[in-house]
């Protein structure tokens, strides 16, 4: 029994997900697109005779049958060989498109979303705490609006609010396009740019986490069990702290970790807004001119990132509550 | 003890972001412009850059780039958009028509410095005429394209042709490094880094998707530009990019939206400027019918709906679009009701003998009489005898919000006439696989067209089915005419059979053009001068974008005595950083402050 096991079974598990992964993202690009050939043909504007055409092919490996396709296909993959983008960026390699972009995403998604959740769960522990408080009303308030405002409308409100009328922020890209910053110059022109698309999402998703962490606190606190913590004469503060808020975190830790592996997804909407050059705006003009490399690399990225987050999660579970460990 | 460490913590976290703030305090000061500040004219575009090889390249945004890091043979005027000098200095017919002597400048050299000679250009023209690249529709009939001396070749043609006053719309290109290809790798040349023409502007770095920028060349021979960069940045938020250019941002947007263009008229510092109607949206019509005689087109796997391939049904869908009713509720009066294929301020067009108007009434007519009526009563019109609805899949573009609205009313004022429509919105690149494929009803796209209509003609011609014809229209008529304006001994022969070509499309309506539309401009004008007085062409023209570039030569800032008076777009820090700073300090206080308390507490539980 033990942890032990445990751990080799959500590893063993996670592996057998990443397997059904590749498979099918093998296959839906296979059934998507009926002649990459002629795709290829198309958005790179090159005329080519029968023979080149099947030469390409040959050259592609289309012509082997597909389960041998697939075996080159996973062993491309595990080697870090995503293909060639057709479109966004014609003749570069999938995986130098994704390396450029992902980490101006995890920088942007990553840290907003580590502020929405602190925030969001400071907020709700306290609402939860307090209920009905002043600050408690307020935040309610702030967050039903928030959460339920399309992210890109608060965004523009905002673009609006501080570029327009307030002349604080510039209004899209990561970084100016003159003027060539370097060292701590950079690093401030960069987070300039960033400060907008940045509060946007932060603001957009602490009402989610808010809302949880409230209302599970609620529930908790009306257990048996605390009422037996405080007869014991155990001093508030605690009997938040050590008692209810760490059983109130689990469906937290559920929402939190799913929007973890969602934050290499980018923020389409939000990053559209602001043109800032992540992920997100990577997979809207794949989609939109039909990329299908860099489509089946960004989804290859984005369930894994999610698989990792919900691995990270089943372990985490198992710290928080013992008794996921033991089960079964 | 662990105070102590938390407070040794917390003093190393204050002295960090005291440093980063002091430092960044001194750089953004050295940003702040100063005399020697480069000069740095921005534009904004929506629209991204994929290639800088004219071999492949379709968008507009390419189309600039190349313009400006390449020359024509022969340019544009300013005024009219005639031919006149380039890298070629004369140009000369022999007696029988067959033979121009084309001579050069010797003066130019390229990028990297080479000198530019003959061989450039007899390479570049016959690479595009012997490979029939991108670009052929401008060398007619040639037979052959040699180097006579340093600077001096001849273009021999198997007939008689003024095609090389077109001019020819073909960018000349380095053989020293263009010629070291086989045609494979020319096609596939990704032409960046060291892009080297012989242009005013060379493209020197490129951010795909984000920006691009282009650095004035000193040596130019036409004299140095006066702005020492242009840079292109791409929005994906058209909002975000007119606010931008209202915050001096940016310097320049082509191509505005009406209503982001309306918005941005009388704003102080800002001036906007109506271009000429150089492009058009038509609603085509499929013209690949099924059993087509001509051995060229295959047309048997086309999808079109059999009532369309009927001249009488287009011409009824024609009388049913109030096209007035468009130009002024959907362009808000920035067009003109679209009659012919080349637009308005192109010195070819013609107007139409006879002009098809709104009439719903005779729509009505020429369908009953046709036979389509609507033989089992649920309003909608049926094939003769009975047979399939008349009811089109109508494809409009995701990516054009005029188009798309135009499309909707359409779709009502067919409903009057008893026709039916789907709408399916698509994106660019699915409707170009829908139309080579033809696999449509009805979709609108449109065609941005050239000084010299040659181009947009050869759209309509039989061989271009499958590649640029909107339609695969087939007319023998048509395509001898097409021919025949290139040989045309001269302009007025040339006008005459142009004009009974654009007669013909409007008569066969393989398509219908609905409307041409005003290219719509905005400038920083507290900012910038030599926009305004250069507009190209006559009376009518471009701030920008122009055929033969003009203000990319003569955009200055309007304190050019100092340029110190003249900040250079948003290099300075702005006080966001502070806000943003102040605001990341008082966080880190509030948690350390909060975590500390906590924790005192805990100790003493």
């Amino acid at each position: 029994m033990g942890s032990g096991r445990f751990l080799l079974g959500k590893a063993l598990q996670a592996v057998l997900t990443l397997f059904f992964i590749l498979t099918f993202n093998f296959f839906l690009f296979r059934v998507i697109t009926d002649d990459p050939v002629k795709l290829l043909t198309r958005t790179q504007g090159v005329e080519l005779s029968e023979e080149q055409q099947q030469q390409l092919k040959e050259d592609l490996g289309l012509l082997k049958p597909l389960p041998q396709q697939f075996v080159g296909y996973l062993g491309d993959t595990l080697r870090g060989d995503l293909g060639i983008s057709t479109f966004v960026a014609p003749g570069e390699s999938v995986t130098s498109l994704l390396s450029g972009t992902l980490p101006k995403t995890l920088i942007l998604v990553g840290t907003s979303t580590i502020a929405s959740v602190t925030l969001g769960l400071v907020l709700g522990i306290y609402g939860g705490w307090k209920r009905g408080r002043a600050l408690d009303m307020s935040s309610m308030t702030g967050s039903l609006v928030l959460y339920s405002m399309p992210e890109f409308v608060l965004g523009i409100l905002l673009l609006l609010l501080f570029t327009k009328y307030l002349h604080l922020f510039p209004s899209g890209g990561y970084k100016s396009v003159q003027g060539n910053f370097t060292g701590v110059a950079y690093v401030v022109d960069v987070l300039n740019h960033m400060v907008l698309p940045w509060i946007t999402l932060t603001l957009a998703y602490i009402g989610e986490y808010y809302l949880v962490m409230r209302s599970s606190l609620l529930d908790v606190l009306g257990e048996d069990y605390i009422t037996l913590a405080r007869a014991k004469g155990i001093r508030e503060k605690f009997v938040l702290r050590r008692h209810a808020v760490r059983n109130a975190l689990l469906p937290s830790v559920t929402l939190i970790a799913l929007s973890f592996g969602f934050i290499l997804g980018g923020a389409i909407t939000v990053e559209l807004v602001f043109s800032y050059p992540g992920l997100g705006k990577l997979s809207f003009d794949a989609l939109n001119q039909f990329d299908y490399p860099v489509l089946q690399g960004i989804f290859l990225v984005f369930s894994v990132a999610v698989l990792i987050a919900n691995l990270a999660a089943d372990l985490l579970y198992g710290y928080l509550d013992p008794r996921v460990r033991t089960s079964r | 003890m662990k105070g102590l460490r938390r407070a040794v913590a917390g003093v190393a976290v204050a002295g960090v972001i005291a440093g980063l703030v002091l430092s960044s305090s001194a750089l953004a000061q050295d940003a702040s412009p100063t005399p020697d500040e480069e000069i740095v004219f921005v534009a904004g575009t929506t629209n991204d850059m994929r290639t800088v090889n004219p071999l492949r390249a379709f968008e507009a945004p390419e189309f600039e780039v190349m313009d400006l890091n390449y020359d024509l043979l022969i340019s544009y005027s300013k005024d009219d958009l005639a031919a006149v000098p380039s890298l070629a200095t004369e140009w000369a017919q022999s007696e029988d028509g067959l033979t121009w002597e084309i001579n050069l400048r010797d003066d130019v050299t390229w990028h990297d410095g080479e000198p530019f000679t003959a061989n450039d250009v007899v390479y570049t023209y016959n690479l595009i005429a012997e490979n029939e690249l991108s670009g052929v529709n401008y060398l007619p009939f040639t037979d052959s394209i040699e180097v006579v001396g340093d600077y001096t070749f001849t273009w021999t043609t198997t007939e008689p042709t003024t095609a090389p006053l077109t001019p020819p719309y073909i960018y000349i290109l380095p053989e020293h490094i263009w010629g070291e290809m086989d045609l494979a790798e020319v096609k596939k040349f990704k032409n960046y880094p060291n892009m080297i023409g012989t242009g005013p502007f060379q493209l020197t770095e490129w951010e795909k998707g984000q920006s691009w920028t282009m650095e004035a060349n000193p040596d130019y021979w036409g004299g140095a530009p006066k702005i020492d960069k242009y840079i292109v940045r791409k929005y994906d938020n058209e909002e975000a990019m007119v606010t931008a250019l209202r915050e001096g941002e940016i310097d320049y947007i082509g191509d505005l939206s009406i209503d982001l263009f309306e918005s941005l008229e009388g704003v102080e510092g800002i001036t906007t400027n109506v271009g000429p109607e150089t492009a058009f949206a038509q609603m085509s019509f499929p013209q690949c019918v099924p059993d087509s005689p001509d051995a060229d087109v295959d047309c048997t796997s086309t999808t079109g709906h059999p009532a369309l391939y009927d001249h009488d049904v287009r011409l009824a869908i024609v009388y049913a679009i109030n096209k007035q009713e468009i130009v002024n509720r959907v362009l808000q009066g920035y067009g003109s009701v679209g009659t012919t294929v080349i637009p308005p301020y192109n010195r070819w067009r013609v107007e139409p003998a006879e002009l098809i108007e709104y009439d719903p009434a005779e729509a009505n007519r020429i369908l009953d009489e046709a036979g389509y009526v609507d033989t089992n009563s649920d309003g909608v019109r049926n094939m003769p005898g009975g047979g399939d609805e008349l009811n089109f899949r109508f494809y409009l573009r995701s990516e054009s919000q005029e188009s798309t609205t135009a499309g909707e009313f359409i779709a009502g004022w067919l409903q009057d006439i008893g026709i039916t429509t789907e709408i399916k919105s698509v994106t660019d690149s699915k409707l170009t696989d829908l139309y080579i494929a033809n696999d449509f009803d009805l979709y609108i796209w449109g065609w941005g067209v050239e000084p010299d209509p040659d181009f947009q003609l050869s759209t309509y011609t039989t061989r271009e089915c499958g590649f640029w014809s909107d339609t695969c229209y087939a007319n023998p008529e048509y395509d001898a005419l097409y021919e025949q304006q290139q040989i045309a001994s001269s302009i007025e022969e040339r006008a005459a059979i142009i004009d009974e070509m654009q007669q013909i499309i409007y008569d066969d309506i393989p398509e219908t053009v609905l409307y041409n539309y005003n290219s719509l401009e905005a400038y920083d004008s507290a900012e910038w001068t030599g926009l305004e007085e250069n507009l190209s062409p006559k009376p009518q023209g471009f701030l920008w974008q122009q055929y033969g570039r003009h203000t990319a030569l003569t955009v200055v800032p309007l304190a050019l005595a100092g340029p110190s008076t003249n900040p250079v777009g948003d290099t300075g820090i702005s006080a966001g950083v502070w806000l943003g700073l102040i605001g990341a300090i008082a966080l880190i206080v509030v948690i350390v402050a909060l975590v500390r308390r906590g924790r005192s507490e805990e100790d003493l539980a």
